[in-house]
């Protein structure tokens, strides 16, 4: 059998490997970037398996392939991709088999693109393009054999990442697209709002992308009680567990950013063991101004680190009038058959990098329980990785042997074109 | 946000391609509170927001661009400057950079209604629409809206911060 690749291609993270691996080759951020002592675009370095991060991103410039989730700048992607298929993977794609993942509803412009990169840039042999909800629940499935998801055959994947959030049914191996639903919300919106929002009360940092995305990672976490917290953020001293410092790389001692005290940004776990009471202001004032000193290169962050991510869950709170994803959730299971509803809720799988701020999957049942019927079960399925999630799901695909038939060939789509080719992905003939 | 009764009064340039599409809409909108708030959202969406003249520099480099502006990339280095008409054909030669101009070229509303596609996989409005506000200058629950701009704030602290940093910033 020939050389099947299997490439997630997301917007933030590009994830790529060979068929029947349990992790992938290397996964790199989808974009190139120019620091300021470049005048080119230069490809990053890859996260994954060594993170060997040496650049200077401060104040990087970025491009990205992927807009909204879509591929839409092919020439980019073309220049990313071979990169990654000489250097990383060491592959001849005129040998190779390629998975390639693509989200729900690209539009029929952005697939011929696709497909053209595809055979005619890169001349695969064949090419398989697989949505991530069902490569998830493929995943999800083989990994649990006995698990509901396994022998209903049925899940509902709520794919949280950089672009986007979807929730979709995927029923038989099929993801059921009149179903699915999207919230115009991921990563890249949350980053560039905690970025906004550091920038007008601290420091400004509009131009550093990659530095607040690593705050976000470090320093965000769902609350379960906004109310609450935002009362503890607002107390003095060493009352605030919701304070925490992070240090911004200075270019001599240290080009990363780091977070200042570990144990301070853990603070917020000790919240369900003490009870909660008003604290008066205590004589701390003094101590309090010190600390947010701006000319240390450093910046505090309280209420900022849980109303972040909250906008997930609250769209609205940021103006776009879009429900939350409890209500999405809701929504894409109301869409299906009402036979489906009680398995769709019992097997509700998270993935996606979003998801990956702590608690973030206690606060979805939180939310999500008063809103179906009591005699529902609910059951919220986080993965160990949820950022290889897709991939690994493509990887157990593109390992099986039925797999083969599943491609379009390189003389189908000639003969062919795009547009008839993509059927085959959806109905299994051509 | 439906009310895109064309402003006449609004002098509208006719260069409108380089604003984003969002803006475009919030341009045609009467209401500033609303423009604002389409801009704020679009914004979010950037990858380069605070390096807004990367799309301009990059423009030199013919590995990243396609082949065929031989001729515009030519004459603009013959010149040492580029004249206004050629960046302009440039503009006009280039496809679509924009997730949205696509989605807009593919004109998915003409699609029968039971057909799955992008505009109707969007989640909908909420049940509830009770919004929750933050104050903008600390985050903190906001009691009280400017009377100029819209924005929020929580206390006579804050407003003063809002008064003195961005309030009409954007409704000017």
């Amino acid at each position: 059998m020939s050389n099947v690749v299997v490439l997630d291609n997301g917007g933030g993270l590009l994830k790529a490997g060979h068929a029947g691996d349990d992790d992938p080759t290397t996964v790199i951020p989808n974009c190139l970037y120019r620091p300021l002592s470049s005048k080119k675009f230069i490809h990053p370095s890859p996260l994954f398996p060594s993170s060997t991060a040496t650049e200077d991103l401060t104040s990087a410039a970025v491009r990205r392939p992927i807009d909204r989730g879509y591929l839409i700048n092919p020439d980019l992607q073309r220049d990313i991709w071979s990169h990654l298929f000489s250097t990383h993977l060491k592959i001849s794609p005129p040998n190779s088999t390629l998975l390639l993942t693509e989200p729900l509803f690209a539009l029929p412009s952005i697939q011929r693109a696709a497909d053209e990169l595809v055979f005619e840039d890169f001349g695969f042999k064949s090419l398989h393009v697989a949505d991530p909800a069902k490569l998830v629940h493929i995943y999800e499935a083989n990994r649990q054999p006995h698990g509901l998801a396994a022998t209903a055959q049925c899940s509902l994947v709520v794919d949280c990442g950089f672009s986007f959030t979807h929730a979709t049914p995927v029923y038989q191996n099929v993801a059921l697209s009149y179903a699915a639903k999207r919230i115009d919300l991921g990563g890249k919106a949350l980053t560039n709002y905690l970025k906004e929002l550091v920038s007008y009360r601290s420091v400004n940092v509009m131009d550093q992308s990659f530095i607040i995305d690593d705050v976000k990672e470090k320093l965000c976490f769902v609350s379960d009680d906004v109310a609450r917290d935002l009362q503890i953020a607002r107390r003095r001293g060493k009352d605030n567990l919701m304070r925490c410092t992070y240090v911004l790389p200075d270019g001599v001692t240290h080009t990363n950013g780091f977070v200042k005290d570990e144990k301070e940004a853990e603070g917020y776990k000790m919240l369900s063991l003490e009870n909660i009471e008003d604290h008066g202001d205590s004589g701390e004032r003094v101590q309090d101004r010190k600390k947010s000193d701006l000319n240390k290169n450093e910046f505090d962050l309280t209420n900022e680190r849980f109303l972040v991510p909250e906008m997930l869950f609250h769209p609205v709170d940021l103006g776009l009038n879009q429900a939350g994803l409890a209500e999405c959730i809701v929504r894409a299971v109301n869409a299906c058959s009402s036979l489906l509803h009680p398995v769709l809720y019992e097997s509700i799988i998270l993935t996606g990098g979003s998801t990956l701020f702590p608690r973030f999957a206690e606060r979805l049942e939180l939310e999500l329980r008063p809103l179906i019927p009591e005699d529902y079960h609910l059951k919220i399925i986080t993965q160990e990785d949820p950022i290889l999630g897709v991939w690994r799901g493509g990887s157990f695909l593109a390992s099986s042997p039925e797999f083969e038939g599943t491609c379009v060939t390189k003389a189908e789509y000639e003969e062919l074109g795009s547009a008839r080719c993509r059927l085959k992905f959806s109905h299994g003939k051509v | 946000m439906d009310d895109e009764a064309p402003n006449s009064l609004r002098r509208m340039s006719s260069r409108t391609r380089k604003v984003a599409p969002k803006m475009v809409a919030a341009l045609a909108s009467t209401d500033n509170r609303t423009q604002a708030a389409l801009a704020r959202l679009e914004a979010l969406e950037n990858d380069n927001a605070g390096l807004e003249t990367v799309e301009p520099i990059d423009d030199d480099e013919a590995s990243l661009d396609d082949d065929d502006e031989g001729y515009v990339q030519k004459k603009a280095k013959g010149t040492k400057r580029k004249t206004r008409q050629a960046k302009a054909l440039e503009n006009a030669r280039k496809p679509p950079r924009n997730f949205l101009e696509l989605l807009h070229e593919a004109n998915l509303e003409s699609l029968p209604p039971q057909v799955p596609s992008y505009l109707r996989a969007a989640v909908g409005p909420p049940n509830s629409t009770c919004r929750r506000h933050f104050c903008t200058v600390c985050g903190f629950a906001s009691t009280y809206t400017c009377v100029r701009c819209g924005m929020r704030f929580c206390s006579i602290r804050c407003q003063t911060i809002h008064d003195d940093t961005r309030c009409l910033k954007f409704v000017a």
